[in-house]
């Protein structure tokens, strides 16, 4: 009810673009260490973002005030009060504004969105307490039967209820649930191993899998030696390599490369990877921890190859920077900055052992700790 | 402001039977600017409002978070909240809090200049001047990120043992990353500024001239600069990257929540232990501290998030390790009081323990007597990339700005010279401390979900002896 008020108001204003964006938030977790349960989490959160846009003139802002979580008759007024006083802000800031020359508009809508599987799973709103608590209790366990002896971590699950208004004719809905599960597990203060599990359905959630990953990778750390200095093969775990995919995704993002913020800066089309690598932005992977039938302007998600056979083949893209470009959106608004959902590397033809077997002279890293750079640009 | 909420909260907490309880009403009032290469790219203006909420069940902690400020709402979110740590209690830690003395205090940062009188267009032509200042140099600079953003926090403390604490501070941070090209080579620079206060902290800045430099100094760098020799030799660090070191190595190891192994999945653990107070860390001349009470920094405050009042900490004293950073229940379990390290960024995040302003306290030496003392060195005064693994044991810090030092004196510029050392072997080698200090603003991230806290950090330039540099 309150978007439809506020869109009411910017037709009014004859704002020429504006997208609105509710999120009901409904979240809990369960934070362990040293085999106990350290602190529980729990949060509801109501969030209606604006971003609008007159003679190319950008503001966003959010509306968090909230008095109820479903608006009432009787709260009605004060909301709209509410409303008319951010609409005013804008409007004020719109009048200082320089424009912003790159900028060329949201998606035209409307869409058709197609369900995406594995997305939303009642037994995430059903979990209950004492259910949520044994599976932290019998990851500890495990983690403890398969070698390690302290573990930590995280449980998180949530909902979350999002809608989408855009004057351009966009109007989309979605809810999605969400699982983490984050285990490092300790012998000592040197050896240790960590691993993760993330779904959006309960039961791909692989806890127990996770914990006896965690305590198999602490027993392989334990006596840990110096390395010295050399070149080495890696055999990068998922959890490490995750963390340098992060950088290749942000690096693919149109705004990191126009901000001198990317290595891939002039390298459409060039061999940037070995001939195996192929990586996609995956927006519509089912069970996808960032999966949305829509991104910020309302466009159905996608596949999008950013890496084909090493070849770097694709920025990511919103409307307005895709037409810059003269290329169609990638679906990955962000609506000043495009942003990947999820970062999907395809697999080869081999298994780990048989890697791990090639390998004459090399380190089998498990978890890295900062990633940093020197220069992003190169 | 909503305060009879916070009441409300807490008294049902105790009402549904926790043994403490606590809230947290806080506001943010914010406006931020992005220029991104001469374009603005957005401004943005925000209000956020929410009330956080801790309980102790059967000895177990719960925080609960929630922005629709109404009575059914809040209760129902306390009384599931309260069914979790309930439930959790089974696998419990057994949580006890420091005897701290309550307080009931309103405090403020006064602005001269008060954030709501400077105009949308005042905020804004910070970055668009700066924008102006760096295109006028005949240098070319194709990666010009700016942003700007105002934060007016305030909170409302309170708990179950008497607390009542209102504050109302404001934040200022101005944050550039810089990408300065010569033919086919570049370096970039990214960095920040921060103040609580008014508007009349931008002048202290001194923005343009500083930026301008800077990118005078990378064209220096990336026309004469040299490698240097792998080799030891005498360091001089400028307050910048004596104050990294003295956060990452300094402050961090020493958060006892890492110490205790409470933070070993997110943050990591500390190569410290509670056996290691009063043994010898550094040389004599260091002393390392963390003071939330400098007037107008970036980390200020009075009262921590636990109500608790905020003091000066030495974590290192003329070389001895001394005190830690600590909550209520870190310090219960060494039988000590708080020493008032808990923060959170907002309502919805959990209180952790988190510098504030850590620095290396000054020395006998003016920075001119630094540089005498040093016949074959190098001066590093600004840094780029700088890494630290998860004990805070092993670093090191690769230079952006930085000069080779013959008999006192500057020679030439250096390429991304970089030390990698362990923290006893850092604090060991400091041979003497200037008098001058100077402060810098950073966002320390910290928490699962991730909480980026202002701090500042820095203190006195720092001569290390004998280095190996590479």
């Amino acid at each position: 009810m309150l978007p439809y008020y506020i869109k009411e108001k910017l037709e009014k204003e004859k704002i020429d673009d504006f997208v609105i964006i509710s999120h009901d938030l409904d979240a809990s977790q369960i934070k362990f260490a040293n085999n106990k349960i350290v602190k529980t989490g729990t949060e509801i959160l109501r969030d209606i973002s604006l971003f609008i846009v007159k003679d190319k003139k950008i503001v966003s802002t959010s509306f968090k005030e909230f008095k109820d979580r479903a608006i009432t008759p009787a709260s009605e007024n004060l909301y709209k009060k509410r409303a008319d006083e951010v609409i005013n802000k804008l409007m004020n800031f719109i009048k200082y504004l320089p424009g912003n020359k790159n900028y060329n508009g949201i998606a035209q809508g409307p869409f058709k969105y197609k369900k995406i599987e594995d997305c939303y799973d009642q037994k995430v709103l059903d979990l209950s307490e004492k259910e949520a608590v044994s599976y932290v209790e019998n990851a500890i366990n495990i983690a403890k039967k398969s070698g390690g002896k302290r573990s930590g971590g995280i449980f998180e699950y949530q909902v979350d209820n999002i809608s989408l208004i855009t004057s351009n004719d966009v109007e989309a809905s979605d809810k999605l649930t969400s699982l983490y599960f984050s285990i490092r597990s300790n012998i000592n203060k040197l050896a240790s191993g960590h691993e993760t599990s993330c779904s959006r359905m309960l039961d791909k959630l692989d806890i127990e899998n996770t914990a006896i990953k965690a305590g198999e990778i602490a027993k392989l750390s334990k006596n840990p030696k110096s390395v010295e200095p050399g070149e080495y093969d890696i055999l990068f775990e998922h959890l490490p390599f995750a963390s340098l995919l992060n950088n290749v995704g942000s690096a693919s993002s149109i705004f990191n490369v126009e901000s001198s913020l990317s290595f891939f800066y002039n390298k459409l089309n060039k061999k940037v990877a070995s001939p195996i690598v192929n990586l996609i932005d995956y927006g519509n992977l089912p069970n996808g921890l960032n999966t949305i039938k829509f991104d910020d302007e309302g466009v159905p998600t996608q596949k999008t190859t950013v890496i084909k056979n090493g070849i770097l083949k694709n920025y990511l893209h919103n409307t307005s920077t895709a037409k810059r470009y003269k290329v169609k959106t990638t679906a990955n608004a962000g609506l000043i900055a495009p942003e990947t959902t999820n970062l999907f590397l395809e697999p080869g033809n081999y298994k780990k052992e048989e890697i791990i077997k090639k390998i004459k002279h090399g380190l089998y890293l498990t978890n890295v700790w900062y990633t940093r750079f020197n220069n992003y640009f190169t | 402001m909503y305060k009879e909420l916070a009441e409300l909260a807490l008294d049902y907490a105790l009402k549904l039977g926790a043994e403490y309880a606590e809230a947290r009403l806080e506001t943010h009032t914010s406006n931020s600017f992005l220029v991104k290469n001469g374009v603005t790219e957005l401004a943005n203006f925000d209000k956020t409002i929410g009330l956080g909420v801790r309980l102790v069940v059967n000895k177990t902690l719960g925080f609960m978070a929630i922005n629709t400020l109404d009575t059914s709402e809040i209760k129902k979110l306390i009384e599931k909240s309260y069914r979790l740590t309930k439930a959790s209690s089974k696998l419990k830690e057994g949580v006890e809090f420091s005897h701290n003395k309550s307080y009931k205090k309103t405090y403020e940062v006064r602005e001269k200049i008060k954030l709501e009188n400077l105009s949308i267009k005042e905020k804004l032509k910070i970055l668009l001047d700066l924008e102006k200042e760096i295109l006028k140099l005949k240098i070319k600079v194709p990666g010009r990120f700016l942003s700007f953003t105002d934060d007016l926090v305030e909170k409302y403390y309170i708990n179950s043992e008497g607390s009542r604490i209102s504050s109302k501070i404001p934040f200022l941070n101005l944050f550039y990353y810089l990408t300065v090209q010569n033919n086919n080579n570049s370096m970039q620079r990214y960095w920040q500024y921060g103040n609580t206060g008014g508007y009349e902290s931008l002048k202290k800045w001194n923005l343009n001239e500083n930026i301008i430099n800077e990118i005078k100094a990378m064209q220096n760098t990336l026309k004469y600069g040299k490698k240097v020799p792998t080799h030891n030799l005498d360091v001089i660090t400028s307050p910048e990257v004596s104050g990294i070191a003295v956060h990452e190595s300094g402050g961090h190891p020493y958060e006892a929540d890492r110490i205790f192994g409470r933070e070993a999945a997110q943050a990591g653990e500390s190569f410290i232990s509670e056996k290691m107070i009063g043994k010898r860390i550094g040389s004599d001349v260091v002393n390392l501290v963390d003071d939330p009470t400098l007037p107008n920094s970036y980390g200020f405050y009075l009262y921590d998030d636990e109500g608790v009042k905020a003091r000066r900490k030495y974590l290192i004293k003329n070389g001895l390790i001394t005190e830690f950073l600590h909550n209520r229940s870190t310090a219960a379990t060494m039988n000590l009081k708080s020493n008032g390290s808990a923060r959170a960024n907002n309502y919805d995040k959990e209180v952790l323990i988190r510098m504030s302003n850590t620095f290396m306290m000054p020395g006998d030496y003016t920075k001119e007597e630094l540089f005498e003392e040093v016949k074959n060195g190098i001066y590093i005064k600004s840094f780029t990339e700088w890494n630290i693994d998860d004990l805070r044991l092993n670093q090191r810090y690769v230079g952006n700005e930085a000069y080779l030092i013959k008999n006192g004196k500057i020679l030439y510029p250096l390429r991304n010279p970089t030390i990698e050392i362990n923290t006893p072997a850092l604090y060991k080698s400091v041979a003497a401390l200037s008098k001058e200090m100077e402060f810098h603003a950073a966002s320390c991230g910290k928490g699962e979900p991730m909480q980026g806290i202002p701090v500042w950090h820095g203190g006195a330039y720092m001569l290390l002896k004998n280095i190996k540099v590479h």
